[in-house]
């Protein structure tokens, strides 16, 4: 559901579906409209998550705004997605790359490149790999 | 007649297992740019990413050797290969240890010159009054060599440090001795206006070793204007002392920045050509500093980001075609980002670091003690604006410089990896975060992203990098390649008859 008032400076209404976008990745895609919209973000009854978006000092086209809000928050919403999948492993190579640079009081759990380690069922680098 | 290699699948089983290294991605010129933790990139086609979180490519095709490649992903086989992205993760963020490198004297604030933007000069000061003395001079290097680095530089500035030349003598000296009991490394810089440059003084940094870092606005009506002094003469006393610096320091050893005032932004390409006609070959078109006194006579220099990213593109294509006639020039802000996007290495660029290269990278030493965490910051406190004031050569140690709240506070805000705007960035490995500069222009270390001229600059200055890159001109790429290599550049390619 849309609205949308005639004339400049009106507000964008955007509605997205709660199921396939987070808050926050729509509230990532808020941010980067911030410095030229104000913005609210509302979840309504249905789940569903409704962003208006008012231009802070120039009338917008609405469609482009539209789209360019629903890719972005898109693009967020891989992001994350890319996270959930991967953060461990990054956690992972960011503690060895520091521990080798000699800057870390501990050393970093995990094991790279041990063929015995990774032959474990139960082995960290089978755990954290994601595999 | 032509041999034939069976496909790969004969060469081994497919793998077993196929997962997703962390990378970032944004799109950019109608495909999607995927960077890698060490900055290593991909430019893919539209809907790779996509693809890559509903399921991954077939092992057999091109992307999928590719993102293996450039470690996107890994599988059965190149599990050992983690190991190399670590090593590769640690080279890219070798600034972080080793200790403070870059040491800054402010050893007087007097000045004969009253730029526009300058922030702390003091015209008309009497000797003495703005002047660093021998007590804290040797306070602060007794600071500078508990740095751990093994290779510190010293560089000496003001005010004009030629006022000073009798505290110079006093300071280069003294650091050397220091510098041996301590076995490391040494450069040392003077950063001066040449105004006032005698033989004399040149003939001293010379046989000590000094090397001399000037300014040079550009031609003669856009410096003098940009460098008022009495006589109107800023321009042509700056190009007789780097005539007599090179004659007498050595031509190596000699080098120029320009500012970027308003009065500057139509004539990019005659300022570059004035760094041709001085042979110099490095020009860095860096925009003006939102601090000090800059901030006062912001209606006279200062000018919007956007114009700005249109005189370092015109500038960048005026310096692409001089180098293609032969003559060597490079862009240095242009060079530190390729050498960060196309090599596994990062910068020792302070401005470009996470966390801040500011305090765990550089510390500015003022005339009165007061230690800063960079030039900048130092340039805010005449603002009276102390937040990044670390401490006292005369009351603190180095570990309560590092862990002073003002310190504490800068390296927290500082972490590209978790704010809010860069931590999904695809340009993070290339960027930094600049807490000085955010709290300068936003009144918050943190910084809003979205309207910061820091990340509005650098995201469109990268993209355009990457216009190039992925253009893929062997003319173009052959000259960035020369610039990051020190090899010399290509000869033009002769045109067919």
């Amino acid at each position: 559901m849309e609205k949308e008032a005639p004339g400049p400076y009106s507000t964008v209404a955007v509605e997205l579906d709660g199921g396939v976008f987070s808050a926050e990745a729509v509230l990532k895609a808020c941010y980067w409209f911030s410095k030229d919209f104000a913005y609210e973000v509302l979840r309504n009854a249905g789940g569903a998550i409704m962003v208006s978006l008012t231009p802070k000092n120039m009338p917008a086209p609405m469609m482009d705004i539209r789209a360019e809000f629903v890719s972005m928050a898109t693009d967020f919403t891989l992001r994350e997605r890319i996270e959930a999948r991967t953060s461990s492993l990054r956690e992972l190579l960011l503690a060895k790359a520091f521990a080798e640079a000699g800057v870390l009081e501990d050393s970093p759990q995990g094991v790279f490149g041990d063929k015995i380690e990774e032959e474990k069922p139960d082995g960290l680098f089978k755990i954290l790999s994601n595999a | 007649m032509s041999r034939t290699f069976h496909p790969a699948e004969a060469f081994g089983p497919p793998p077993k297992s196929v997962s997703l290294l962390p990378f970032r991605f944004t799109r950019l010129l109608g495909k999607e740019l995927l960077v890698n933790e060490a900055g290593e990139y991909l430019l893919a086609p539209d809907g790779t990413v996509d693809a890559l979180v509903r399921g991954l490519p077939c092992a057999s095709t091109e992307l999928y050797k590719d993102l293996k490649a450039k470690h996107f992903l890994y599988d059965d086989t190149s599990s050992p290969l983690l190991d190399i992205l670590a090593a590769k993760i640690r080279t890219k963020l070798q600034h972080i240890y080793g200790g403070t490198k870059l040491h800054i004297f402010a050893v007087t604030l007097r000045c004969e010159h009253s730029c526009h933007y300058c922030q702390v000069s003091r015209q008309g000061a009497a000797k003495g009054e703005f002047d660093m003395s021998i007590t804290t001079a040797d306070a602060a290097l007794r600071l500078m060599f508990e740095s751990p680095a093994p290779h510190l530089t010293l560089e000496m500035q003001g005010g004009e440090p030629l006022l000073a030349f009798d505290m110079i003598k006093y300071i280069v000296p003294r650091a050397k001795v220091l510098a041996k009991e301590r076995a490391k490394l040494l450069d040392l810089v003077v950063t001066t206006n040449l105004a006032l440059a005698t033989d004399e003084m040149l003939r001293y940094l010379a046989d000590e070793g000094v090397k001399v870092s000037t300014s040079l606005d550009g031609p003669a009506f856009l410096h003098n204007q940009n460098r008022p002094r009495p006589g109107n003469d800023s321009y042509e006393r700056a190009i007789d002392g780097i005539t007599r610096a090179r004659r007498i320091v050595g031509v190596e050893n000699v080098a120029a920045l320009m500012t970027t005032t308003s009065a500057s932004l139509d004539h990019v390409e005659e300022i570059i050509d004035e760094y041709v006609r001085q042979e110099f070959h490095t020009i860095f078109l860096r925009p003006i500093s939102p601090y000090g006194f800059a901030v006062k006579t912001q209606k006279r220099t200062g000018y919007e980001m956007t114009r700005f990213l249109e005189f370092y593109e015109r500038g960048l294509k005026h310096i692409l075609d001089i180098n293609r006639s032969g003559y060597r020039l490079a862009e240095i802000y242009t060079q530190i980002l390729l050498t960060k996007i196309l090599t596994p290495y990062g910068t020792g660029y302070v401005d470009l670091q996470s966390p801040a290269g500011e305090a765990w990278n550089v510390l500015v030493y003022n005339y009165d003690g007061n230690v800063f965490a960079s030039d900048e910051s130092r340039m805010l406190a005449e603002m009276r604006d102390n937040t990044f004031r670390l401490g006292n050569v005369h009351k603190d140690t180095r570990r309560s410089l590092l862990t002073s709240d003002p310190a504490l506070a800068m390296f927290e805000s500082s972490c590209n990896q978790a704010l809010v705007g860069c931590s999904d960035c695809a340009f993070q490995a290339y960027c930094g975060a600049d807490p000085i500069f955010h709290h300068a222009t936003q009144g918050d270390m943190y910084g809003h992203r979205s309207s910061s001229d820091f990340c509005a600059r650098n995201m469109e200055v990268i993209k355009h990098l990457f216009a190039y890159i992925a253009q893929d001109d062997a003319s173009t790429m052959g000259i960035f390649w020369a610039w990051l290599t020190g090899r010399p550049i290509p000869a033009a390619e002769a045109s067919c008859a």
